[in-house]
């Protein structure tokens, strides 16, 4: 019914011309900026400053030489002022759409990221996938000295947690949308990765942080946020174990959890099966050897890491997820504080050596 | 000729329109746990009332909702149709105002919010001119371009669920059906309501079977689950429920090594609003239908004209997204009423025919 007759050439061309007129909303011009009006930085520190903060942006610049990256810093009371008074002063606008790493400062860090994430998350100029660390040295140092490391030798900070760069089992990961469901989830928290400036090498990875609720509480070694790592399925490949008499190369393992309530305490039974291949030996040890003792070191650290979870009631190992089956939802709210502490936890690994690599 | 593949995919589309950007938050928010109870049970009130609804139209094949109710006379039918113009009219602001704040929100931030209004309103009039057979024609293509894009980002977005958030599965308070009288809840049900009355306006021109329609909803199922289920199991409730957008936040969580764009976010946004705007189209060609009747002798050009205008104006007078929220709630009320009464009356009038055996040709 209500189709337009075509009375005459203006009807023909009229809707013509106004589809046309659209092209202009659709470019959408209001946000159009020239590539090479854009910073985009790619590593954010932050530190907590006297009063405010203080923020560090790592940006790429292309230059006649090549890529080159260039350090710039300011402070401010909070940080999206700070990135837009840097703004102003650089020659192009800050965009942090790719920002890949952002760095925290221990102390900052300590007294809890609660406000840093949340805006991120509510502001969305910072993608949700940005990794998380935290730097072990004060943020203005390990700035300082990375940028003097960046200068000798051309390396990007990111690709130490890029899955498939520099990343290994032994580095904690963990991404801005983790940490705040760490604030937010009942029975979740995150384990984030802790740089130092290293000696021989530019970045010295010296473990991870225990994140609760945003705020750290504790740290761990980086052989342990490798359990961390297992123990969140996220594959333990081509990591190699230290033990007294070999070293091996974890290829894959499997977990299987029983979880039940025994009067008011949670009670976790966990059997890890983990198959690795010889990689070093210290003499000659069987087969049998190898695996009990890599059975009695892992269970060891197991306990070791356990016990920290435990006294800081800080879920990195998502214990709670198992136990949601079991744990009514009111009281799963508490779970962090009065169950987790008083938890019964029975790690048991059972270790088999797959292969002995190319000798017999 | 039987056009019902064009009638189902353009069901599919203006609901997955509706499903995706709003209907999560409200969900998620409405209780602790069993979400997939309410869901359901959303789901089986959907049904019921379009099977009433297309039963009530059977009755008269080839007339549209307005020829029925004008069968009660001209009062009864300006009475029954009222609410339902007025109803359409507040989804038309409120759809539009929340499309472009999705825009202003999610990508476009220094873009006023004028333009992009003008561009969801300026599209959505152009198409409903054309004409119903043009709109169905539109979705049944859209459905072939961006369904297998929207299918491949739906299997991704569970790229970081974590089952067990699933449970607790059900407690005492979801199976005691408590979230019936809770507030988002009821507002959430516009998902279930908003798009199901164009059924009654294209019989005249485009021919469906009902069976069929019948069991191409079924295809929604997954959708409503999926938009619900894919931020809970990524986040857990008590995170997901913080978000304005949970869906489109659990997309943004989804990392592809092998994919050339950083942010496959933008692919499902666009989508999503494309088939916000076919459903703009058709909500603003219903309207336009009841207006247009007391006038005939006008062209329909006019009031089409006139309402995109009207929409416009009060969609960029709305001060921000609490009126938005609040335009929602107060339309409830005529949700409620396009949503049981109108498919009741189609079955009462049609029952009555049928029974006096003066079923027409």
């Amino acid at each position: 019914m209500s189709r337009v007759t075509a009375a005459g050439p203006a009807r023909k061309w009229l809707p013509a011309l106004l589809a046309g007129l659209l092209l202009l909303p659709l470019s959408g011009c209001w946000d159009n900026k020239d590539v090479n009006h854009r910073a985009l930085p790619i590593v954010m520190g932050i530190g907590k400053a006297e009063t405010g903060y203080h923020v560090y942006l790592q940006v790429p610049e292309v230059t006649k030489k090549g890529l080159v990256t260039r350090m710039v810093n300011g402070t401010g009371p909070t940080v999206s002022e700070v990135i837009d008074r840097l703004s102003n002063n650089l020659e192009n606008e800050v965009d942090l759409l790719h920002l890949k790493l952002i760095m925290f400062d221990r102390s900052y860090a300590e007294t809890g990221l609660k406000d840093s994430i949340t805006a991120f998350v509510r502001a969305r100029d910072i993608s949700p996938k940005t990794m998380i660390a935290i730097s072990r040295d004060p943020i203005g140092r390990f700035f300082e000295e990375y940028e003097m490391a960046v200068k000798r030798n051309q390396m990007l900070l990111y690709d130490y947690f890029e899955k498939n760069a520099d990343w290994n089992p032994e580095i904690a990961q963990t991404t801005v949308w983790q940490m705040f469901r760490s604030i937010n989830s009942f029975t979740r928290d995150v384990a984030v990765p802790i740089l130092g400036i290293g000696t021989s090498t530019p970045i010295d990875i010296t473990g991870a942080a225990i994140i609760r609720n945003g705020r750290m509480v504790d740290r761990i070694a980086p052989s342990e946020a490798l359990l961390v790592n297992i123990f969140n399925g996220r594959g333990a490949h081509g990591k190699i174990e230290v033990m007294n008499h070999a070293t091996v190369l974890v290829l894959s393992n499997r977990m299987t959890h029983k979880s039940y309530i025994r009067g008011n305490r949670a009670v976790l039974n966990s059997t890890i099966s983990i198959k690795v291949s010889l990689m070093e030996t210290k003499g000659s040890p069987s087969a049998d050897q190898i695996e009990q003792e890599l059975e009695q070191v892992l269970e060891a650290r197991f306990a070791k890491l356990l016990t920290k979870v435990k006294k800081q009631g800080a879920d990195i190992l998502g214990i709670g997820q198992l136990f949601r089956t079991k744990i009514p939802r009111e009281k799963l709210a508490g779970w962090r504080d009065n169950y987790l502490p008083f938890m019964e936890v029975n790690v048991n690994v059972k270790a088999t050596v797959q292969n002995e690599g190319n000798l017999k | 000729m039987d056009k019902s593949l064009q009638v189902i995919s353009m069901y599919v589309l203006t609901h997955m329109g509706l499903i995706f950007l709003l209907y999560p938050a409200d969900m998620i928010s409405s209780m602790g746990v069993g979400h997939w109870l309410a869901i359901l049970f959303g789901y089986a009130l959907h049904v019921t009332v379009i099977s009433v609804y297309m039963k009530g139209l059977g009755y008269f094949p080839g007339e549209d909702l307005i020829d029925i109710l004008l069968k009660w006379g001209r009062t009864a039918a300006t009475l029954l149709l009222l609410p339902v113009a007025a109803y359409l009219f507040i989804i038309l602001v409120s759809t539009t105002r929340a499309c472009s704040e999705v825009i202003t929100i999610i990508f476009l931030s220094g873009t006023p919010l004028w333009a992009t209004a003008a561009l969801l309103i300026f599209i959505s009039t152009y198409m409903a001119n054309i004409g119903s057979e043009a709109l169905m024609r539109t979705g049944a293509m859209l459905a072939c371009l961006s369904i297998p894009l929207v299918i491949f980002l739906l299997v991704m977005s569970f790229q970081n669920a974590d089952w067990r958030y699933f449970f607790p599965a059900i407690d005492k308070k979801a199976a005691t059906f408590s979230f019936l009288l809770n507030r988002d809840y009821i507002k959430s049900l516009f998902a279930f309501a908003g798009g199901f009355l164009f059924l009654g306006f294209i019989p005249s021109q485009v021919s469906y079977k009902r069976k069929k329609i019948l069991r191409g909803s079924v295809l929604l199922i997954p959708l409503y689950i999926i938009s619900v289920y894919g931020p809970i199991m990524t986040f857990g409730q008590n995170t997901a429920s913080k978000f304005q957008f949970p869906f489109i936040m659990n997309i943004d969580t989804v990392e592809i090594d092998w994919l050339m764009f950083d942010r496959i976010t933008m692919f499902f946004l666009l989508s999503m609003i494309m088939f916000n705007i076919l459903f703009l189209a058709i909500v603003l060609w219903q309207a336009v239908r009841i207006i247009h009747r007391p006038f005939q002798r006008l062209k329909p050009v006019y009031p089409l004209l006139a309402l995109s205008l009207i929409v416009f104006v009060v969609c960029i007078s709305i001060p921000g997204w609490v009126f938005i929220e609040q335009l929602f709630w107060w339309n409830t009320i005529l949700r409620f009423y396009a949503f049981t009464i109108i498919p009741a009356v189609t079955l009462t009038i049609g029952f009555r025919r049928g029974r006096k055996g003066s079923v027409a040709p």
